[in-house]
């Protein structure tokens, strides 16, 4: 493997046990456990109202969960040091940028809190992605101020880049032209990148890892690759589906009653196993494990 | 080489990128577009070009290595394995369709469609392409 992809690194994020609820709601986050590694480009995925927009906040120590512990290299996300502070970039679902400033002074004033920053990068997105320099941020377009988002978030180059449906105000060339440059942070830096977006291809092409949300807890993680290998859907009688899971030592990941006493169970495989010949066996794409594991 | 017109992907598909990745390098290489010597787009310029994770573009080319159809020049740039001089015989490259075509066989099986239907349909498909 290239040097851009260190392995020995510690995690830049790890969550252990966090629960976390609102007044009078239920559990959000149920104790939930997840950990990023550097260089990792995570796809989180869950339905509207799953809670990814509390986690990752959780996770960037923005929101004090009720119990567990949320670490962001190595430190107390919810007592990091300026170093720390620094490392991270993160694009939120509704933008949070000063209406009354002009794109110019708020790029100026961001600028003075951290160690780094890249100009160059800076000005170059600028240009290329057509953003008025000198007018109120409150007179520009959605996406252009998520591009302006998105620009604050890299230009002091972070090591760790959350991102909450960052590109849902872009349009189809924008999308790709943004994962280039979330590829280009991976390919400089190594950076620990996760996402959230309802665009499964976008997801696809970038997030190596995909994270599956259900019931307040990451329910699935693993590489895409892997799933989509090794992930079957099986359809039968309840007695058969449980004697063909024992044989192909297969992990039911989720189980749909059907009429009958039969059952669609859909299931990994151990790795470098083919399902054997004669048993009816559908693969699946991105979209059908969205469907069935959110 | 032009590292955005070197493959194509296609999202949505069960078929994994690296794999999608391994398999068009694969035909071109049988089919004599890509020859020994030629140089392919490195890491970072697919990873770039297509806005896919490294990763999966360092995956296929390292088993695409294995199986010998690249090599790694010193330095970073990989090209195409000496002994792939020539485009392979159509005896062998209709063998890398079979996979394709045995889905496509158990899909129409699975429709119960005739043997000459099927047929006549990839036909006219073969034909209209571009």
């Amino acid at each position: 493997m290239s040097p851009h992809f260190p392995h020995t690194e510690s995690a830049s994020a790890e969550l252990a046990g966090v629960s976390l609820s609102y007044p009078r709601g239920p559990a959000v986050l149920n104790g939930l456990d997840w950990a990023l590694l550097p260089g990792q480009v995570v796809g989180l995925l869950g339905r509207n109202g799953a809670g990814k927009t509390t986690l990752l906040e959780t996770l960037l120590g923005l929101r004090e969960p009720d119990a567990g512990t949320v670490r962001l290299f190595g430190q107390e996300a919810q007592a990091l040091d300026d170093a720390a502070r620094a490392r991270i970039g993160y694009v939120p679902q509704q933008s949070d940028l000063f209406e009354a400033f002009t794109p110019t002074q708020l790029l100026a004033y961001f600028r003075s809190f951290y160690p780094r920053w890249n100009v160059a990068k800076v000005e170059g997105l600028m240009s290329r992605w057509e953003i008025p320099r000198e007018q109120p941020i409150r007179k520009l377009s959605g996406g252009q101020k998520q591009r302006l988002s998105i620009i604050r978030a890299l230009a002091h180059e972070p090591d760790l880049l959350v991102l909450d449906e960052p590109v849902a105000s872009l349009d189809p060339a924008g999308r790709r032209d943004f994962l280039r440059e979330l590829v280009g942070e991976v390919l400089d830096r190594g950076a620990t990148v996760v996402f959230s977006t309802h665009i499964l291809s976008d997801l696809e092409r970038v997030a190596f890892n995909i994270a599956f949300m259900s019931g307040g807890r990451i329910a699935l993680q693993a590489p895409l690759d892997e799933l989509l290998e090794q992930v079957r859907a099986f359809t039968g009688t309840v007695a058969e589906m449980a004697a063909l899971m024992a044989r192909l030592g297969a992990e039911p990941l989720k189980r749909t009653p059907l009429e009958a006493g039969r059952e669609r169970v859909l299931a990994r495989l151990p790795e470098d196993t083919a399902p054997p010949a004669g048993v009816p066996a559908e693969r699946v794409n991105l979209d059908d494990l969205f469907t069935e594991l959110t | 080489m032009d590292p955005t017109h070197f493959v194509r992907i296609n999202t949505g598909s069960p078929e994994p990128i690296y794999r999608q990745l391994i398999e068009q390098v694969r035909r071109r290489v049988a089919a004599g577009q890509l020859k020994a010597g030629d140089e392919i787009p490195s890491v970072r310029e697919l990873a770039q070009a297509l806005a896919v994770h490294p990763m999966t573009v360092s995956k296929a080319y390292s088993l695409l290595e294995m199986e010998g159809l690249l090599e790694r020049r010193r330095g970073l740039s990989m090209v195409v394995a000496a002994q792939h001089r020539k485009a392979q015989p159509a005896a062998d490259r209709v063998e890398l369709l079979r996979p394709t075509l045995e889905q496509a066989a158990a899909e129409a099986r699975q429709l119960e469609l005739p043997k000459s239907q099927v047929l006549q349909l990839f036909n006219t498909i073969l034909e209209d392409a571009p």
